[in-house]
C-alpha cells in the first residue's frame, strides 16, 4: 500500500536548511512540520507552514542587518 | 570612464535620492499628498531657467534651492572645485559630477577665508550655465549679511574687536553684557591705533595669497582688500568668552572671526623652528595652508584632510609658521608619540623644546617656548591628579598659547572640547580631522567653538594624484557551514555565537586562500585583525603566523613589528585590537578583517589608514598607472549571522569616510559613488581543495568541537585595560564595558594605580583587572573613590 502525503519541496542554501530545522526542532511534536530531510539543500514540509517558514526567515535577516536609524 | 552619457544618468540618480530624502522629510512633517506633489514639480521643473550663451564652457548648474552641480570634466573644474568648496558643502561626489549645498555654515566658512558676499555671487553667476535663481541670491545675502563682519583680534595680548562697520559696533555695545566687557574708550582707542598702524604698514608686504587663474581672481582681491579702514574696541579678557557667546546666531547673530597676529606678537616668546627642507608640503597641504594663513594672520578654523593624506605635516608647518609655543592635543597616548615623532621629523625643533605629556610619560616643560603634545583627557580631567602632573597642567594653564593644535576634532564629544578651550588659553586654534561627520551631530559647536571649515580636499582627487593609496575594498561572504550553524542556532549557545561565525571554516579557508594569494603572487605585506581572541589565537596557530595581543610582552611585541618590516619572510601578523590604541600600526597594503565588533569608527577609520599611506613609486599610483588597486581591505563575514550587522554598519562607515550616503543597495550605490567597493561570495574558488585547511569534514567537526568545548569567558572579546587616554564613541561603541567606561569616569585612572597592566602570564586572564571602585580597599577608597 502506497501512502501518499500533500505537502511542499523547499529548496535553499545550506545555512537556511538548518534554520528551517533548528526551527521544526524547537517546536512541540505536534506541530513538527518537516516530513522528510532529503539532503543538506533540500527538504519535503508540510503545507500550512510555508508562509510561517517565510515570515521567521524575514524576520531573521531583519536581525541581522543594519539599517540606518532615521 | 569621463563622458557625457554616463553624467546624466548619475545627475538623476542624485536627484532621485534627494526627492526620496524629501519625501520623507515631508511625510514626517504632514504635508499632504497633493501639495508635495506640487511642490516638488516646481522644485524640480527647470525648464524655467536660462541657458546662457556660451553656457557650455561654463561648469555649474545653481539651483533654486541652493544645490550646486558641477561637471568634473570642465576645463574650469579646478578651480570651480576651489571655490565651491569655500563657498558650499559637498554632498555627493562622485567621478563626473559632484553636488554641493549652500547652508549658513558653508557661508560663515566662506566669509570667514575673506570672501565677500557680492564677490560669491559674482564668481558663482560666472562659473553658472543659467542665470543665478533670485532665491539664490538672495539666500546668500540673508545668510552672509551678518557673518564676518566683526572679528575678535588678539594683539599684543589684548582682544580686540574690530570691525569695518561703525554701526555693527554700536549695535554690539548697545548690548549689556558687551558694553560691561569693554575697557574704557580712550586708553583702548589708543593702543589700538598703534596696534593697527604697524599692522597696517606690514599688510603692505606681499601676503601669502594663492594664485588661482582667470575667473578666480576676484575672490582673491577680495581677500586682499579686506584691509580697509576698522574700528575697534578693546574687550576684558575675562570676558571674552561672554562676549563671544552674545554674539552667536542665537543671541546677536554677529559671530566673531578669530585671528592672531602673530608676526606683531612680541609678548610671546618665539619658538625658533622652520621646516626643514626635505618638509615638501604637497599642493593641497598648501592650499589649506594659505587658507590659515590667508591675510599674514593666522585663523582659527578646521581643516579637513583624508587619512593618510598628510594631516600632521599641515599641523607643524602651521606650527612652524606661526613660531609660537604650541600646545597638540591628540586623542590617545600613541598619537601623541607620533605627533612628537612629526614634529622632530619636520621641524628643526630641538629635543628639549618638545615635551609629551600623557599619563605615563610626563616630560617636564623647561625653557619660554615649546611645543607640547597630549591628549585631550589630560587637560580636560577633573579629578585629582598626581603631583607631577598637577604642576604641568597649571604650566599648560598659564602660558599662553601661540596655537592649539586639535586632531581629530570631529571624535572628541562636545562637552570635553569646551573644557579644553575654556582651560587653555590659545591665541589660534587649528582643528584637523578626516571628515566632518561627527557622531553627535555637534558640527555647529564645531563652528563656533574652534571656527570654520578652511578647507577640505576631495578624495579621488588625491588618489588621482597619487597622494592616497587606492583602495579596493572587498566584502567576502564565507556561507556558514551546515554544522557551524546548526550550532549557532541553538539557544544554548548564544554566548558563542561570535566565536562560532568567526570560526566558520569557510571564513578560515577563505583568509588562508587571500593570505596566500597577496603573500605569494603579490607580495604584500597583510595585517589581519580580529576582536575576538579565541579565533586570532586559532587562526595564528593554525596558520603559523606572528600575533600580537593585549598580554605579548613589549619585547615580543618590538621584535614581531620589526620583523613584519624589514623581514622578507615575515609577510603577514595578526593583531588584536589592541593594535587600535597601544601599539603603532605598522604600514601594510592588506588589510584582512576576520571579525569586527563595528566599535568606534575612529577604530576603523586608523585601520583604514595604515593602508591609505600610499606606496611605491608615483607614476605607478597614478590614474591610468601600471597598478590599478594599490591597497586592499578585505572584510570576511559569515553570511546569515549578526556578523553581517557589523559589516553593514562597515559599509556605513566606508559611505561616512567618503562622504555618501547609507544605501540597502549598497553595493551599486557606491560603485556608481566612484567608490570602488564589491561583495565577493565565491572565495576560497571551488576548485581549491585539501591545500587549504578544514577541507575535510572531520577536521571542521574538529574545531566545531574546539568552540564548542572552549569556556565562555574565552570565546568572548578580548577585554584590554582601558587606556586612559582613549576617547571613545560612546555612542558607536559596542564593547563590554561598565557604567563608569562609558561615563568616561574610568578614563580617569593613572597608570600609576594600575601597574598590573601587560603582565598577564595565561590566556584566560585577559579579564580587564580589577578595577572597580566598589572593591577597593576602605583606605584607597578614601583617596580615589
Amino acid at each position: 500500500m502506497v501512502n501518499a502525503i500533500k505537502g511542499i519541496f523547499i529548496s535553499c542554501d545550506v545555512p537556511m536548511a538548518q534554520f528551517i530545522v533548528n526551527m521544526n526542532a524547537s517546536l512541540p511534536a505536534s506541530q513538527k512540520f518537516i516530513v522528510h530531510i532529503l539532503d543538506s539543500t533540500h527538504m519535503f514540509v508540510q503545507p500550512h507552514v510555508v508562509e510561517m517558514i517565510r515570515s521567521k526567515i524575514a524576520e531573521f535577516r531583519e536581525q541581522n542587518t543594519y539599517e540606518k536609524p532615521a | 570612464m569621463v563622458g557625457r552619457p554616463r553624467t546624466g544618468r548619475r545627475r538623476k540618480r542624485t536627484l532621485g535620492n534627494r526627492n526620496r530624502r524629501e519625501q520623507e522629510r515631508d511625510r514626517k512633517v504632514g504635508v499632504g499628498v497633493l501639495t508635495q506633489g506640487e511642490r516638488e514639480a516646481n522644485k524640480r521643473d527647470f525648464t524655467k531657467l536660462e541657458l546662457k550663451v556660451d553656457h557650455s564652457n561654463r561648469p555649474l548648474w545653481a539651483c533654486a534651492d541652493g544645490r550646486i552641480f558641477l561637471e568634473t570634466f570642465s576645463p574650469l573644474y579646478k578651480q570651480a572645485y576651489d571655490f565651491l568648496i569655500a563657498i558650499a558643502e559637498p554632498v555627493c561626489r562622485p567621478e563626473s559630477m559632484h553636488e554641493y549645498n549652500l547652508t549658513p555654515h558653508s557661508l560663515y566658512a566662506a566669509v570667514s577665508v575673506g570672501l565677500e558676499t557680492e564677490t560669491i555671487i559674482n564668481v558663482l553667476n560666472k562659473l553658472s550655465k543659467t542665470k543665478l535663481p533670485k532665491e539664490m541670491i538672495d539666500f546668500i545675502h540673508g545668510s552672509t549679511a551678518n557673518y564676518g563682519k566683526v572679528k575678535l583680534v588678539l594683539k599684543k595680548n589684548r582682544y580686540f574687536i574690530e570691525s569695518p562697520f561703525p554701526e555693527v559696533l554700536k549695535t554690539l555695545l548697545k548690548d549689556d553684557v558687551i558694553s560691561k566687557g569693554r575697557i574704557s574708550l580712550e586708553v583702548s582707542s589708543f593702543l589700538y591705533y598703534l596696534a593697527h598702524l604697524t599692522d597696517h604698514i606690514l599688510s603692505k608686504t606681499p601676503g601669502e595669497m594663492d594664485t588661482h587663474s582667470g575667473l578666480l581672481d576676484g575672490a582673491d582681491l577680495a581677500a586682499a582688500a579686506e584691509e580697509k579702514e576698522t574700528h575697534s574696541f578693546e574687550i576684558d579678557p575675562a570676558q571674552v568668552e561672554n562676549v563671544k557667546q552674545r554674539c552667536l546666531p542665537n543671541a546677536l547673530n554677529y559671530p566673531m572671526l578669530e585671528e592672531y597676529d602673530f608676526r606683531n606678537d612680541t609678548v610671546n616668546p618665539d619658538l625658533n623652528m622652520e621646516l626643514k627642507p626635505q618638509a615638501q608640503p604637497r599642493p593641497y597641504q598648501e592650499k589649506s595652508l594659505s587658507k590659515m594663513f590667508g591675510n599674514g594672520r593666522a585663523r582659527s578654523g578646521i581643516i579637513v584632510l583624508p587619512c593618510g593624506a598628510g594631516k600632521s605635516l599641515v599641523g607643524v608647518s602651521a606650527a612652524c609658521r606661526i613660531k609660537k609655543s604650541c600646545l597638540c592635543l591628540a586623542t590617545n597616548a600613541v598619537s601623541v608619540d607620533q605627533w612628537a615623532f612629526q614634529f622632530k621629523l619636520w621641524s628643526t625643533i630641538r629635543d628639549d623644546q618638545i615635551c609629551r605629556f600623557t599619563s605615563d610619560n610626563k616630560e617636564k616643560f623647561r625653557g619660554n617656548a615649546g611645543v607640547v603634545v597630549t591628549t585631550y583627557n589630560m587637560v580636560a580631567f577633573g579629578g585629582k591628579r598626581s603631583e607631577d602632573s598637577e604642576k604641568i597642567i597649571e604650566e599648560i594653564r598659564n602660558r599662553e598659547w601661540g596655537l592649539l593644535l586639535m586632531d581629530e576634532v570631529h571624535v572628541v564629544p562636545a562637552h570635553m572640547f569646551r573644557k579644553v578651550i575654556s582651560i587653555t588659553k590659545s591665541h589660534c586654534k587649528l582643528g584637523l580631522t578626516a571628515t566632518l561627520v561627527r557622531e553627535d551631530e555637534r558640527i555647529t559647536d564645531l563652528n563656533f567653538l574652534i571656527g570654520p571649515k578652511l578647507y577640505e580636499a576631495n578624495w579621488l582627487d588625491l588618489v588621482k594624484g597619487g597622494f592616497i593609496a587606492n583602495v579596493q575594498c572587498a566584502e567576502v561572504w564565507c556561507p556558514m557551514t551546515k554544522e557551524f550553524f546548526a550550532e549557532y542556532l541553538k539557544k544554548e549557545n548564544s554566548q558563542k555565537k561570535q566565536a562560532l561565525y568567526v570560526m566558520n571554516p569557510n571564513k578560515f579557508r577563505a583568509c588562508e586562500f587571500l593570505i596566500r594569494f597577496h603573500e605569494q603572487q603579490r607580495g604584500d605585506k597583510i595585517i589581519v585583525f580580529a576582536d575576538n581572541l579565541f579565533a586570532l589565537t586559532a587562526y595564528a596557530m593554525k596558520l603559523r603566523k606572528p600575533m600580537i595581543y593585549g598580554a605579548t610582552s613589549h619585547q615580543e611585541r618590538t621584535r614581531i613589528l620589526q620583523a613584519f618590516k624589514h623581514s622578507p619572510d615575515v609577510n603577514t601578523i595578526f593583531l588584536s585590537k589592541v593594535g587600535d590604541n597601544s601599539i603603532d600600526i605598522p604600514e601594510a597594503n592588506v588589510i584582512i578583517q576576520i571579525s569586527s565588533h563595528a566599535g568606534s569608527r575612529r577604530q576603523e577609520a586608523q585601520r583604514l589608514g595604515r593602508i591609505l599611506r600610499a606606496k611605491g613609486r608615483l607614476q605607478d599610483r597614478m590614474a591610468g598607472g601600471k597598478e590599478e588597486y594599490n591597497a586592499f581591505f578585505y572584510s570576511l563575514v559569515s553570511t546569515d549571522t549578526q556578523a553581517l550587522y557589523f559589516v553593514s554598519h562597515f559599509v556605513k562607515f566606508l559611505c561616512f569616510l567618503t562622504e555618501m550616503y547609507y544605501s540597502t543597495k549598497r553595493q551599486q550605490f557606491l560603485i556608481d559613488q566612484g567608490y570602488s567597493f564589491k561583495v565577493i561570495t565565491s572565495l576560497p574558488p571551488p576548485d581549491t581543495g585539501p591545500e587549504l585547511s578544514y577541507y575535510h569534514l572531520n577536521e571542521q567537526l574538529d574545531l566545531l568541537n574546539k568552540v564548542l568545548n572552549a569556556g565562555d569567558d574565552a570565546v568572548g572579546l578580548e577585554q584590554l585595560d582601558e587606556d586612559a587616554d582613549d576617547i571613545a564613541l560612546l555612542k558607536a561603541r559596542r564593547s563590554v564595558g561598565s557604567m563608569s567606561a562609558l561615563s568616561g569616569a574610568s578614563g580617569m585612572v593613572y597608570m600609576e594605580y594600575n601597574t598590573g597592566h601587560g603582565k598577564k602570564t595565561a590566556q584566560g586572564q585577559t579579564k580587564a583587572k580589577q578595577k572597580d571602585p566598589s572593591k577597593r580597599h576602605a583606605l584607597f577608597k578614601k583617596r580615589f573613590g
